[in-house]
């Protein structure tokens, strides 16, 4: 791919809400402190961000969203105090990409329990948008004046990779100048619930929420505006492997996560042993997280840079994942995330840095990213 | 690249064929909702697939680890497959995608485990029930039928998701990142979404009359428009006949409000034109639209200000196939691509049934009644959805398309001249 600048940061997560507080917490190798197999955003107040107004009605995925991408505009310097900068691009050629693997349960639930408890016609049609998957980021849209693309992406947790992917060709297709991009995933029973029944917690395993979210420019527009560039994306790849049985359904492929390795080190012009860190993917799930660590590997035809993984710290935030992986990597790159080692020491000097996602049901994805070349 | 397969399966008809009469014979998909009581909502109609037989399309293990929605789109792929005369097994491999629209997916699976959650508590939620739910299994079911090995991706857009999925599809195959993808959306009624369109008042009692003086709301529909998408290159090695060429598309969003379109359509104007400038046309080169056209007063009139702004004076013949597959959400765009490509191939336009008395908020020329025939080199099929989203895609008799901008296209990043131009409209 042609690599893109990353400009900005936008994030709500256990580990702190905006670029800095996460950084520092990367830095200092803090972990979020689960309580029952999850942990959420500790006492986040959306008001704090976004003022009093509008958000009565909105459930907590749109407004993990909404303060994770304010923040982002803010943070690339495409918005200055709520408006657009006169040097960059407006809201008409700036849009919005996020993964989200299972969108709103929080407000099916709720309106499920009304239309069963007490009758269909009472359900209330100000909630019901929210139980479409592509609300938050159609909400962000209205909130922030974004009117080029907006895209939300179900890769469960690929996604977060994915929606790198599919920014970068809306990008080269000149759809848009410059789009917030990554996932968000919010805490609510029924995911905790379906997590517990399928015996994906437990371990070391724990669900978490946030939303991640960077602002991707082509190079020459993020330099012509004068943004300051902190790192750069320039290679992905994917694969999907379907599984020996034809009954299985959920099932690690480590075959998937090498080609999606491979694919990706093709796709950024680099070798294998260009690698210096791989922020993966694992959970805690025992079999998932052998065949990832083994796809890598194979994918990096036995070079052994060290291995981070940040949902020891923050928990498997689905949709949200990779892009959590993302920001992980741009720790990597400052000299951070040193407390995530899940194999080997970190290089202080890394420059090229490997970031991993394997799927539930066969698919794998990986990006590579560097330093600003400038 | 080129349309080379298409599958279907709708209330109007299994398959390509059974499809295209019915778009020719203006036939009705709507009915009374059987998959749950409606009754207590005051609306009972709906354009529900009653004659599809997962296993007639699917094997015993198939069926056991989806819900319908997949199990129509993985039909439908099937159908595809067969119309475009491609093996999975010359799918097989790392360059074919499968990338898939929808606006709920398995929302009949996820409906069962709250109602047993609710209802009897969380132990009564089934283990085997839980993994099956998430709109992400429905390009991987398809990949596991077709054989795909490269990327799968659901997008979940709304009412607009079929010409989104479409649309990046032929994005990666512009950008070389795939030769094949099986592309499209699919869709399943569920009483929450029908109570939800009813809440918002945006459902008709009894018939879906887009554009017409006394239009009432949407009728819902459901049902799975799958396409084979393939690249020139992979489309000539192997001689596949060429149904239609898959022109440029555009996208736009209100950021107005979340379910209403905005009343000036500036982002549908801006995405309708994107898409024809995208593909090196210009509006007067545009023989037929395909409307979204949900039958509520607020889309029509949206619709028709951008009819008059894209296309001037001239009248372009414009229908609405929701007349009679009813309102198909995620799948509505892509069943509707794969009505124009009916009109490409048979020189037909599909019927807006039910039209009877002219709105004057909504002047345009509306193909009424009965399908009218005429030329068919480039149909336009138009789409919006909740979010505000706009996305518009283009289809042309193979050949009609000027040749890409550069023989690099390829390459992404090549236009960005034109790109600067439809920037700039938005402003």
């Amino acid at each position: 791919m042609n690599p893109r600048a990353i400009t900005g940061v936008g994030v709500a997560s256990p580990l702190g809400v905006g670029r800095l507080a996460f950084f520092a917490s990367m830095q200092a190798g803090a972990r979020a402190a689960p309580v029952a197999g999850r942990a959420e955003v500790p006492a986040f107040d959306a008001t704090a961000y976004l003022g009093d107004k509008g958000l009565r009605s909105l459930d907590r995925l749109t407004k993990l969203l909404l303060v994770a991408t304010r923040l982002a505009l803010h943070d690339a310097r495409l918005k200055v105090d709520g408006a657009w900068t006169q040097a960059g691009p407006k809201g008409d050629q700036v849009g919005l990409v996020c993964s989200n693997a299972y969108g709103s349960l929080e407000a099916i639930t709720e309106l499920d329990r009304v239309a069963i408890l007490e009758d269909p016609r009472y359900i209330n049609p100000s909630r019901f948008p929210l139980t479409v998957a592509n609300s938050a980021a159609g909400y962000a849209s209205i909130w922030e004046d974004l009117r080029a693309v907006n895209v939300t992406i179900s890769d469960g947790n690929c996604g977060g990779l994915d929606a790198i992917a599919c920014a970068d060709s809306l990008l080269g297709q000149e759809r848009a100048e410059a789009i917030v991009v990554g996932g968000a995933e919010a805490m609510s029973e029924a995911l905790l619930l379906a997590f517990q029944r399928t015996g994906a917690l437990g371990g070391e395993a724990f669900l978490g929420e946030g939303a991640a979210l960077v602002t991707l420019e082509r190079l020459e527009g993020a330099r012509a505006r004068g943004a300051s560039v902190l790192a750069e994306v320039t290679g992905y790849g994917t694969a999907f492997y379907p599984p020996e049985r034809e009954s299985s359904l959920v099932f690690p492929s480590a075959e998937a996560m090498e080609q999606a390795v491979r694919a990706a080190l093709a796709d950024a012009g680099v070798h294998a042993a260009d690698v210096d860190a791989v922020v993966c993917g694992a959970s805690g799930l025992a079999a998932f997280d052998e065949a990832e660590l083994s796809g890598i590997c194979r994918g990096l035809e036995g070079e052994a840079p060290a291995v981070v993984a940040p949902k020891r710290a923050l928990g498997e935030t689905v949709g949200a994942g990779g892009a959590m992986g993302v920001l992980t990597a741009m720790s990597v790159l400052q000299g951070g995330a040193r407390g995530y080692g899940l194999r080997g020491a970190l290089r202080t000097e890394a420059r090229t840095v490997l970031i991993t996602c394997l799927g539930y049901y066969g698919n794998a994805s990986a990006l590579v990213m560097g330093r600003s070349s400038r | 690249m080129f349309v080379t397969g298409v599958g279907v399966v709708s209330s109007i008809g299994l398959g390509k064929q059974a499809f295209y009469a019915s778009l020719a014979a203006g036939r009705s998909g709507i009915s009374t909702v059987g998959s749950f009581d409606a009754g207590p909502l005051g609306r009972t109609l709906a354009g529900e697939v009653k004659g599809f037989e997962p296993g007639d399309h699917l094997t015993r293990a198939e069926q056991g680890r989806m819900g319908r929605c997949a199990m129509m789109a993985v039909a439908a792929a099937r159908m595809a497959l067969t119309d475009a005369r491609l093996t999975a097994s010359a799918l097989a491999g790392p360059r074919t995608a499968v990338v898939l629209g929808t606006t709920m997916g398995e929302a009949q699976l996820l409906a069962g485990m709250d109602h047993d959650w609710i209802v009897r508590g969380p132990e009564a939620v089934r283990r085997s029930a839980i993994p099956k739910y998430g709109s992400t299994l429905l390009p991987i079911h398809v990949a596991r039928a077709v054989g795909a090995r490269g990327m799968v991706m659901a997008l979940p857009a709304a009412c607009a998701a079929g010409n989104y999925a479409i649309g990046f599809a032929a994005d990666l195959i512009r950008g070389g990142r795939a030769d094949v993808v099986v592309t499209g959306a699919a869709e399943v009624i569920q009483q929450l979404q029908f109570s939800g369109f009813v809440r918002l008042a945006a459902m008709a009692p009894e018939r879906c009359q887009p554009f017409d003086l006394n239009r009432q709301g949407l009728l819902l529909g459901e049902g799975a428009g799958l396409l084979v998408l393939e690249s020139e290159a992979h489309a000539t090695q192997r001689g596949a006949a060429r149904q239609a060429e898959v022109g440029g598309y555009g996208l736009s969003c209100d950021a107005y409000h979340i379910t209403r379109p905005h009343p000036d359509a500036a982002g549908s104007i801006v995405a309708m034109r994107a898409a024809i400038e995208r593909s090196g046309l210009r509006p007067d080169d545009v023989d037929f639209v395909n409307a979204h056209g949900t039958g509520t007063r607020q889309n029509d009139a949206a619709e028709a200000k951008v009819m008059h702004d894209v296309f001037g004076e001239r009248r372009v013949p414009i229908a609405s196939m929701k007349s009679m597959l009813g309102h198909c959400m995620g799948a509505a765009s892509a069943l509707e691509a794969i009505g124009c490509i009916f009109s490409i191939e048979r020189g037909l336009y599909p019927p807006t049934i039910g039209f009877e008395t002219a709105d004057p908020e909504c002047d345009v020329d509306v193909v009424a009644g009965v399908a009218r025939a005429g030329k068919a080199d480039v149909v336009v099929n138009n789409s919006l959805a909740f979010g505000g989203y706009n996305a518009v895609s283009v289809f042309a008799r193979p050949g009609v398309l000027p040749p890409p901008r550069s023989p690099g296209a390829a390459a992404p990043d090549a236009p960005r001249a034109a790109a600067r131009a439809i920037a700039g409209q938005g402003s």
